[in-house]
């Protein structure tokens, strides 16, 4: 039988971003082509991407749509939305549209896009890239980093329950994953949460999360937590492109 | 208490809480107000943490069919909850998983994700933290000018002159409010961004904007837009008491 072209385009890189679209495509279990988008020489500033993108950031999917024309998504969150609506029809990673249980799903996944995302990015900005350390900004960030994952931490804990929107794992779990895991990048202590580091290890172990979390390349951020020089190491390699694409940016 | 409406929106008049007004206003839908005070840290009271975990505003809540309360929150997931539920006309919106929609709900979260999270960081930086950062007010301002170029050439594409097709929808909704408070977010200028600059003033011709956007109180943003700078800083300053308080609360817990 000769086998289909998946319909699906993932461009993506191996970020918190990045690998939540992998892991929601592995846990619906639909194939999909992966391109992997190298950010640290700007391809995804490049026309052919803008016109996928226009904010010219990863991840970024295209799919053909029901007219059979090409449809172009970004921002995570949309694209999430996007895969349960038309790839979710046995809500294994969703509830039916117009659902008090949908909605409550939303909730949370604009709580990770507008907020848990933002913030601890900003507090890896002050932590790891900043060229020299601006105590403020540490402080401002990884505070806020804590008072979300606080909020967290409190909702599963005092409701009791092994996901954020009750019994089931939603795309509102899978888009916190990757920050989740990767806490220690922004010098937060999981530790302290211990009912949000439970269901880290939760998601940590589902097949899809495995899966998808190695996409396009190894999810490494636990070892190298472990590792100072190797830390140093990454944060020394990304500290470049990031001020350059600073640079870049004020010059415009 | 309106009688014909089970809406009750939680606001103040910040970027992320007029979008919701206006929307509403958008709808001609009913609704209550509760206005929360903010300087006094209302939204951190333990009635309100019931209603929205994360203890901010905007919040919403309204009651599904059975009578039951729904608790909205999050100013994306309240604009996709109203559109769903009342737009059944497509005024603000188009219909749900049609192509439009996927791309409305694009914008919306690059304005969730984006423009909100960053502008608000120059916001803070332009005038709220108390000490100059110029490194974090650079990183801030050059951001949020990154994306406010990124709207503009989306726009100069569009004949419409909106985010998305044909009409206004909750994109617009979500980014007009905070456009409207560029001169609060270290930006002395948009004509840099004329189609952006066209926009703003093409969607504030609109009813439901002019009408939302002073919910709960008078709209003080594009006021500031030919205040000379001392004046704006001291504005500044005398705002963001509180801001110092709650991150000091926040550092503590």
């Amino acid at each position: 039988m000769a086998s289909q072209e998946p319909s699906i385009n993932l461009y993506t890189t191996q970020t918190p971003n990045g690998i939540k679209i992998s892991i929601t495509l592995e846990e619906l279990g639909i194939p999909y082509n992966v391109h992997k988008i190298d950010i640290s020489k700007n391809t995804q500033k490049e026309p052919w991407f803008l016109a996928i993108n226009p904010n010219g950031r990863i991840p970024a999917l295209t799919d053909t749509f029901t007219d059979g024309q090409t449809i172009n998504l970004f921002e995570s969150g949309s694209i999430m939305q996007y895969l349960v609506a038309r790839y979710d029809p046995d809500y294994k990673i969703s509830y039916p549209a117009g659902t008090r249980e949908w909605y409550e799903m939303n909730n949370w996944l604009f709580f990770q896009n507008a907020g848990v995302g933002p913030m601890q990015g900003q507090a890896n900005h002050f932590t790891r890239y900043a060229p020299e350390r601006i105590e403020y900004g540490v402080n401002r960030y990884q505070n806020e980093t804590r008072r979300l994952y606080g909020v967290l931490d409190k909702h599963l804990s005092e409701n009791n329950i092994p996901y954020l929107t009750g019994q089931k794992c939603t795309i509102a779990d899978l888009s916190h994953w990757g920050w989740i895991a990767s806490a220690g990048w922004a010098d937060i202590d999981i530790d302290e949460f211990p009912t949000l580091k439970a269901w880290e290890e939760r998601l940590a172990a589902r097949l899809g999360v495995e899966k998808g979390r190695h996409v396009p390349d190894p999810h490494r951020i636990k070892e190298t937590l472990k590792d100072k020089a190797k830390m140093e190491e990454h944060a020394a390699e990304s500290r470049k492109w990031v001020q350059a694409g600073m640079k870049a940016d004020a010059k415009k | 208490m309106s009688p014909d409406s089970n809406i009750m929106l939680y606001t103040e008049g910040t970027p992320n809480g007029l979008k919701i007004s206006i929307a509403l206003e958008e709808l001609g839908l009913n609704y209550n107000v509760r206005a929360i005070k903010l300087f006094e840290h209302e939204q951190k009271e333990q009635w309100f943490l019931d209603i929205n975990p994360n203890g901010r505003i905007p919040a919403l809540v309204d009651t599904d069919k059975h009578g039951q309360a729904l608790k909205i929150w999050e100013s994306g997931a309240i604009l996709q909850y109203l559109v769903a539920r009342y737009d059944a006309d497509h005024k603000i919106s188009y219909a749900y998983d049609t192509k439009e929609h996927w791309e409305v709900t694009s914008w919306l979260m690059w304005q969730m994700g984006g423009v909100g999270p960053m502008q608000g960081q120059a916001n803070h930086f332009a005038l709220s933290a108390g000490a100059d950062y110029p490194y974090a007010l650079n990183r801030y301002v050059n951001e949020t000018r990154r994306l406010y170029r990124t709207m503009d050439t989306a726009l100069a594409a569009n004949p419409s002159g909106y985010l998305v097709g044909d009409r206004v929808t909750i994109a617009d909704i979500a980014v007009w409010p905070w456009v409207t408070a560029y001169k609060y977010s270290g930006l002395s200028t948009i004509d840099e961004f004329p189609h952006v600059k066209a926009w703003m003033y093409k969607l504030l011709a609109r009813p439901g904007f002019e009408k939302g956007r002073n919910v709960p109180t008078p709209h003080i943003y594009l006021k500031l837009v030919d205040m000379p700078e001392e004046e704006l800083k001291k504005i500044g300053r005398e705002r963001s008491g509180w801001i110092h308080e709650a991150m000091k609360r926040d550092a503590k817990a």
